[in-house]
């Protein structure tokens, strides 16, 4: 039996095999498409616990808040999750063109631009990032602009970002028990 | 002085690396290149480095640092229980996060391009030594005095020491500190050997003692371990060095001191005259401080007043992270100023630091420190008419 291609720690059959899939197949692409699942649930404080799937992430805020900073906060949370997404984007389209990563990072940063909303101070204004930075560094067997291409790949292409990017209009219900 | 020579100019160590040496040492790093032919084009490099010093009027050469990655985690390839890791690899280890994440946003730089040798096995070296290849092939190549820097005991057991990796081996960085005394010990001793001239400790992490920030586990250049308050790093230190150089003649010993060597953003190295660290520095019973002194980062040369001719001086008198070369009459300049707290027989001329302290960063064309190091021999041959 041939050997496994293996490349940036992918199976580059199988991942292939699997795009592939969600273009030609409708289960698949029903089955990645979603609906994902998030159930958060309070731990008292400002702390949270969101249940995802088999998975469970903490979620807190720092001591400035007088919060015990037992875990991450989520507005942290959501840069990570950009970072992440824009990760695996570049791991994907790098793996598709047969490019070894070596190394990949992303720093990213934000700034509140009305905290005061959220305090209760001010009765207008966005109380989130109006915008987010996030810088790849990457070293990998490519010239750099291949690699930049990948990295603009990745961001067109990162469902995390696009939904941060582009307005995302979030249902709320609400209901008392 | 070297040889009856006044104002003996000489080097830091490492020499900006070639493009070709740099994509030789990565293909080593992966393994697909063995150390020997590695070795062999590395020869080339140190051939090239050792001739533009001689050209540009080095009277003690060293070997450019061309064999090594950095001027420091290079002993990974030399010793067992050392391994390289980068500090994305260390980051589950670090207890301040925070404040190494706010380093490197300051320095705009990725934690997988900064790399640490850390002891995760008892350390120990091969017959070759740390740098007794570096040190043959260098006497082999030259006539001229020669000058070989190693890491020395303090910022080896610092950035080697690391809780989680290397306390199973050595429960406390105490424990550590012993092996790397006796290793670099049996170093000094091959190194006399060879008969080589000068043996330069490389220290920089002591002035991130004093310099740097509060923070638990910091970097400057190569300090990742962890710390303890000033006073007890700095005692730790001086102990160290004493014991590493205890009982050697023949040779002369140096420490060399800088605040990064990195960046050429002057605003993002270290600064501060060397004044809060010359008590510790001037216990160390060596020969000679290499010191920085060639920009205004250094502050100002009247710290020494009060330690006047206690120990040589190797004058940092050019800056290697920029493009304009100084002239010989200002290096003289301020020569003159710090000979008014040292004789002229206790001045040694050097760069600031190393034009390539990093492989993969060096900061400098070979041309233009080619043409710093003629700069700092046309000074050299100015004073040396004034003060002969």
């Amino acid at each position: 039996m041939a050997e496994e291609k293996e490349l940036n720690g992918l199976r580059v059959d199988k991942i292939t095999a699997i795009l592939d899939s969600m273009r030609d197949d409708p289960a698949t692409l029903k089955a990645v498409t979603g609906p994902w699942k998030s159930r958060v649930v309070w731990q008292g404080g400002f702390k949270a616990k969101a249940y995802m799937r088999k998975h469970v992430v903490q979620m807190d805020e720092p001591e400035g808040l007088d919060a015990s900073d037992s875990a991450a906060s989520a507005h942290e949370q959501l840069l990570s999750a950009i970072g992440s997404c824009l990760t695996v984007g570049y791991v994907l389209n790098a793996t598709k063109r047969g490019i070894k990563i070596h190394d990949l990072e992303i720093a990213l940063e934000g700034n509140f631009d009305n905290i005061l909303k959220w305090a209760g101070h001010s009765p207008s204004g966005n109380p989130g990032y109006p915008s987010v930075k996030a810088k790849c560094f990457v070293r990998a067997d490519a010239d750099e602009k291949t690699l930049r291409e990948l990295w603009q790949a990745a961001i067109d292409g990162s469902p995390v970002t696009q939904t941060v990017a582009r307005p995302t209009q979030i249902v709320t219900e609400f209901e008392k028990i | 002085m070297a040889n009856g020579t006044l104002f003996p100019v000489t080097v830091v160590g490492s020499w900006t690396r070639p493009q070709w040496l740099v994509q030789a040492l990565r293909r080593r790093q992966a393994g697909e290149i063995s150390l020997e032919e590695f070795s062999r084009i590395a020869d080339d490099a140190v051939l090239a480095a050792i001739k533009y010093q001689e050209d540009a009027g080095v009277d003690i050469v060293a070997d450019g640092e061309m064999r090594r990655d950095n001027f420091y985690s290079f002993v990974v390839e030399k010793l067992s229980g050392m391994r390289l890791m980068k500090l994305s690899e260390l980051l589950d280890y670090i207890k301040d996060r925070a404040g190494f994440e706010e380093i490197l946003r300051a320095l705009d730089v990725p934690a997988f391009a900064i790399k640490s040798p850390i002891a995760t096995e008892k350390i120990r070296g091969g017959e070759e030594g740390i740098a007794l290849d570096e040190a043959t092939f260098l006497k082999a190549h030259t006539g001229r005095q020669t000058k070989v820097p190693i890491p020395g005991p303090y910022l080896l057991t610092r950035s080697s020491w690391f809780e989680g990796l290397s306390d199973r081996a050595y429960p406390t960085r105490e424990d550590l500190a012993k092996d790397v005394v006796q290793l670099l010990r049996k170093e000094i001793e091959g190194l006399i050997r060879l008969g080589i001239d000068f043996i330069q400790l490389d220290e920089p992490s002591i002035s991130q003692v004093v310099y740097g920030d509060e923070a638990e586990q910091t970097f400057m250049c190569a300090a990742l371990g962890s710390r303890a308050d000033p006073t007890t790093e700095l005692e730790f230190a001086v102990r160290l060095v004493n014991e590493t150089v205890a009982g050697f003649s023949g040779v002369r010993f140096g420490v060399h001191v800088c605040r990064g060597n990195w960046s050429r953003k002057e605003d993002v190295l270290l600064s501060g005259n060397y004044g809060p660290l010359l008590p510790w520095l001037m216990r160390m019973n060596v020969h000679q401080l290499v010191l920085e002194m060639a920009t205004p980062r250094a502050g100002e040369v009247e710290v020494f007043k009060e330690y006047r001719n206690e120990k040589e001086l190797g004058l940092g008198v050019v800056n290697p992270r920029t493009d304009e070369i100084e002239r010989p009459e200002q290096i003289v300049a301020r020569v003159k100023e710090v000979l008014q707290h040292f004789d002229p027989s206790k001045i040694f001329l050097n760069p600031d630091c190393g034009f390539g302290t990093f492989a993969e960063r060096c900061v400098n064309t070979p041309e233009i420190a080619y043409r710093k190091l003629q700069a700092v021999s046309a000074a050299a041959a100015l004073l040396r008419r004034e003060y002969a």
